[in-house]
């Protein structure tokens, strides 16, 4: 009795849903964000939906069966625009985004009140080493070493420190894809000594991002400056406010994903800057840390090349842009700061264009080269960048790292338009045909 | 007697702890859904919700916790939640436990709350909980000297370290106008030893919830309560050592304290909420360096007043 | 009496924390090992986290010593401070002095940044 009058309550709850973001999620998780009654958390353990939103590669399902596995019971997994793993093949799969939030509290209130079983683990209950050795707990080995007490060895020193040269215990983990302070699909091999990163090698780049379909469109035909302009403020404005809720700010991340949901070009960041400058966004979370070279800033392009220095913007070539008297707003620092600051700036002046533009009823002229928010398209579409972090990393602080990492812009530029679904790896097909239902 | 001295503080402390973690939710979820974040049903109802999920939830393990340890820390975070919120004097009579020395023992719960973060985030054996750990120990070394000097302040004109005496000798002032940098300065001690807001460096976003990314269900449950708690017996002792306790015009004593309790509370949430998390090495630097000498300028304030 | 009292509702508080813990867990099976595997973002550790850990603010810890020492010195005085009068101040003053000196040189030497 006790029992079912507390799962009644329980069913009542925000639901927290810990996101996989996929390929081309990213669009679903805002909604979500800023959706009364869905809490996305950061940890699975913290969960009772494991929302899949996007398309997950083939190669990284063991890390979605490991993290799946991860949540507590009772808990049931939901696949936006993205096909469920072999073994869950009756889960939940939803690809309209409008039945999302809907769908995510049936799921919860159904797994309270026990209508819905949890979903099964998937990986076999097994420790990750056998014991081995002589001891009780399964230490001894060979001589000093060696052995897997609790199936795991214990950590060794196994480099001087790079920063005072002690040589005290490192730790390597990989980490991601799924870790959602790093860029989505993000996967690499961290060695830590302290909370001090020693070595960073990445070994899954993030995933392709993809851009509004404006951005494809102006590479074939002349499209409005204003629209260019809006999409450009938006895909920043949502780039910040993923690294304001990293640095706790989540008052001011929903604030600018707000301005980025209802962008127009009357819209003004004003209040937004001030907010952020008052709190001290600049002053106690970012750090001058992160900085590129111009070789390094050039390779990633677009708002970390003009935060470095590098008057480098393809609009400038554009002669409607030119009859805007547009000129690149550059930093000089190239540090995470300075990225910022640029980004801040990069907003309000594309704001601003916008305004003009729609005045003057302005539309691109230069198709064969245009400025991405992500970085320039001339003759190919920005690359992947995450090369450079294997550089970067090595030498900061976890929290400097992580503050770095959120102001670069790494992923490489989807061929695909934001609306349309392609999934990698499986039945390509299914995931269009359902984005086709949708705009019929 | 036994009721008098045994019972009743007993009962008392755990209310007003219950309660108190309770408001401390709600205000905090009506501070967010002034501030925009979006919300589905009323700020009263979200905590019970969220309590009764945990409990259904399953508890987490991890591969080899220190089992003893992990799961001592949130019930220890909670009795020391306790053993602060008892040293707190509600009236001149109505006191749970009226040591002579409440201060001190406030200053080692101060201490003592730092070994019992590291422990959660410690015993769990997994990297994103020990960075946690690690790093708020950074920040519990730090912020527990200004407290001390800023308490110690409070006690001069008292010249007692007992609080009750230290709130029958703001009877003329009150020591926040007395003493105009210690509450401020308290405050952010107030927000460092319960990881809130801006000193979150155990359990913040960039570890995934750091110490506690690994609990779950009812582990996690007394973990967040006992943070709120700590919070409730913080604002109890801000409110005695700074806002003059139970003294007040018309309202009873005890009313006081539990009203100038909330006025805190508000304001250390509200805070929360308004700033961004400190870079832990900054927030270092800015304990020692700026913060550590105002608590001397408040001290040497605190003496030379005291005697004129 | 009082002490007494104290440590009842601390074991009553700690005795109610792992109460709410221990209550829902009797019936509960222990997680399978894929569940108990640290968080790492479908990652995994090559070794158990517990190591020699690398804390980059020793030095502050080692400051933090001289000053808690000082501290037992200050409870007594705060008590006699009024009775003592200029003299306690004047003590106390050149007490704190020294230590400022201390974090001021500390400071320069870098003591507070992550080594």
């Amino acid at each position: 009795m006790a029992v079912s009058w507390l799962s009644r309550l329980a069913a009542q709850s925000s639901v927290p849903v810990f996101p996989v973001r996929g390929i081309q999620g990213e669009a679903a998780l805002h909604r979500l964000t800023l959706t009364p009654g869905v809490e996305l958390v950061d940890s699975p353990r913290h969960a009772s939906i494991l929302l899949v939103a996007g398309g997950v590669p083939p190669d990284q399902h063991d890390a979605l069966r490991r993290v799946h596995d991860q949540l507590p019971n009772p808990f049931a997994t939901l696949w936006y625009r993205s096909e469920p793993l072999a073994e869950l093949a009756s889960a939940t799969r939803v690809d309209d985004p409008d039945a999302l939030p809907g769908t995510l509290m049936t799921a919860h209130q159904e797994l309270m009140r026990g209508k819905r079983g949890s979903s099964p683990r998937l990986l076999p209950d097994e420790p990750p080493n056998p014991w081995e050795g002589l001891g009780d707990d399964g230490h001894g080995g060979e001589g000093m070493m060696g052995g897997v007490p609790y199936g795991r060895p214990m950590a060794m020193n196994m480099h001087d420190d790079i920063r005072d040269g002690l040589t005290l215990d490192s730790l390597t983990v990989t980490l991601g894809p799924f870790l959602p302070m790093l860029p989505p699909g993000l996967g690499a091999k961290v060695t830590l000594q302290g909370d001090l990163v020693q070595s960073w090698i990445t070994q899954h780049a993030p995933y392709p991002i993809a851009l509004e379909s404006v951005f494809l469109e102006a590479r074939e035909h002349p499209v409005p400056i204003a629209e260019l302009e809006l999409a450009r403020a938006r895909y920043h404005l949502q780039r910040l406010a993923f690294a304001l809720r990293l640095a706790g700010l989540e008052r001011l991340a929903l604030e600018s994903l707000r301005l980025a949901q209802g962008l127009s070009p009357d819209s003004r960041l004003e209040g937004l800057r001030r907010r952020l400058t008052r709190c001290g966004f600049f002053r106690l979370t970012t750090t001058g840390r992160g900085w590129l070279d111009e070789t390094l800033a050039r390779r990633v392009g677009g708002v970390a090349a003009r935060a470095a220095g590098l008057e480098e913007d393809l609009r400038s070539q554009d002669a409607a842009y030119g009859r805007l008297k547009f000129t690149p707003v550059v930093q000089s620092d190239g540090d995470t700061n300075a990225r910022w600051c640029q980004t801040l700036a990069e907003i309000e002046q594309s704001l601003q264009l916008a305004r003009q533009a729609e005045r003057e009823g302005l539309y691109s002229e230069t198709t064969e080269a245009i400025e991405t928010p992500r970085g320039p398209w001339g003759e190919q579409r920005p690359g992947d960048a995450s090369g450079v972090i294997d550089d970067l990393l090595p030498g900061l602080e976890w929290d400097e790292a992580m503050t770095t990492l959120a102001s670069l812009d790494l992923a490489a530029v989807s061929e695909w338009p934001q609306d349309v679904t392609q999934e990698l790896g499986e039945a390509p097909g299914d995931g269009a045909d359902a984005a086709e239902e949708r705009r019929a | 007697m036994i009721v008098n001295e045994l019972i009743l503080p007993v009962i008392l402390v755990t209310i007003v702890l219950v309660v108190g973690a309770y408001l401390v939710a709600v205000i905090d979820g009506m501070i967010a859904a002034a501030l925009g974040t979006p919300q589905r049903g009323g700020a009263w109802l979200a905590p019970l919700t969220q309590g009764a999920w945990l409990l259904t939830q399953q508890a987490n393990a991890t591969e080899a916790p220190d089992w003893r340890a992990w799961r001592l820390a949130p019930a220890l975070y909670l009795a020391l939640a306790a053993t602060g919120l008892a040293v707190v004097p509600f009236s001149p009579t109505l006191i749970p436990t009226d040591l002579v020395t409440s201060v001190v023992l406030w200053g080692s719960v101060e201490a003592l709350a730092t070994v019992v973060i590291f422990l959660h985030g410690w015993s769990a054996n997994t990297l994103l909980a020990l960075i946690g750990a690690y790093r708020y120990v950074a920040l519990g070394l730090s912020y527990i000297l200004i407290s001390m000097f800023v308490l110690i302040g409070v006690a001069l004109p008292a010249e007692s370290l007992q609080f009750s005496q230290v709130v029958a000798s703001q009877e003329g002032l009150w020591n926040v106008i007395r003493q105009p940098l210690g509450l401020p300065l308290f405050l952010i001690v107030g927000l460092g030893m319960t990881f809130w807001g801006p000193f979150n460096l155990a359990d913040s976003r960039d570890l995934a919830g750091g110490t506690a990314s690994t609990v779950s269900g009812p582990s996690r449950l007394v973990w967040e309560l006992a943070r709120a708690a700590m919070l409730v017996a913080f604002s109890g002792v801000a409110a005695s050592a700074f806002l003059g306790g139970w003294l007040g015009p018309w309202l009873p004593g005890p009313l006081w304290v539990m009203l100038k309790m909330l006025g805190v509370l508000a304001v250390l949430l509200l805070l929360g909420r308004l700033l961004p998390r400190v870079q832990p090495e900054r927030c270092v630097t800015l304990m020692w360096v700026v913060l550590l000498p105002l608590s001397f300028v408040d001290l040497i304030w605190a003496g030379v007043e005291a005697l004129l | 009496m009082e002490l007494l009292t104290l440590f009842f509702i601390l074991l009553i508080a700690a005795g109610l924390g792992l109460l709410i813990q221990w209550l829902p867990l009797r019936r509960q099976p222990m997680p399978t090992y894929p569940q108990r595997a640290p968080f790492l973002g479908g990652g995994l550790p090559e070794t158990h986290a517990w190591s020699r850990f690398h804390v980059r603010y020793y030095p502050m810890t080692l400051l933090l010593i001289a000053f808690e020492m000082e501290m037992m010195f200050m409870y007594p005085w705060a008590v006699v401070f009024v009775e003592q009068g200029m003299k306690a101040v004047m003590e106390m003053g050149m007490f704190l002095a020294i230590l400022s000196v201390g974090i001021v040189y500390g400071w320069r030497e870098g003591v507070f940044k992550w080594q």
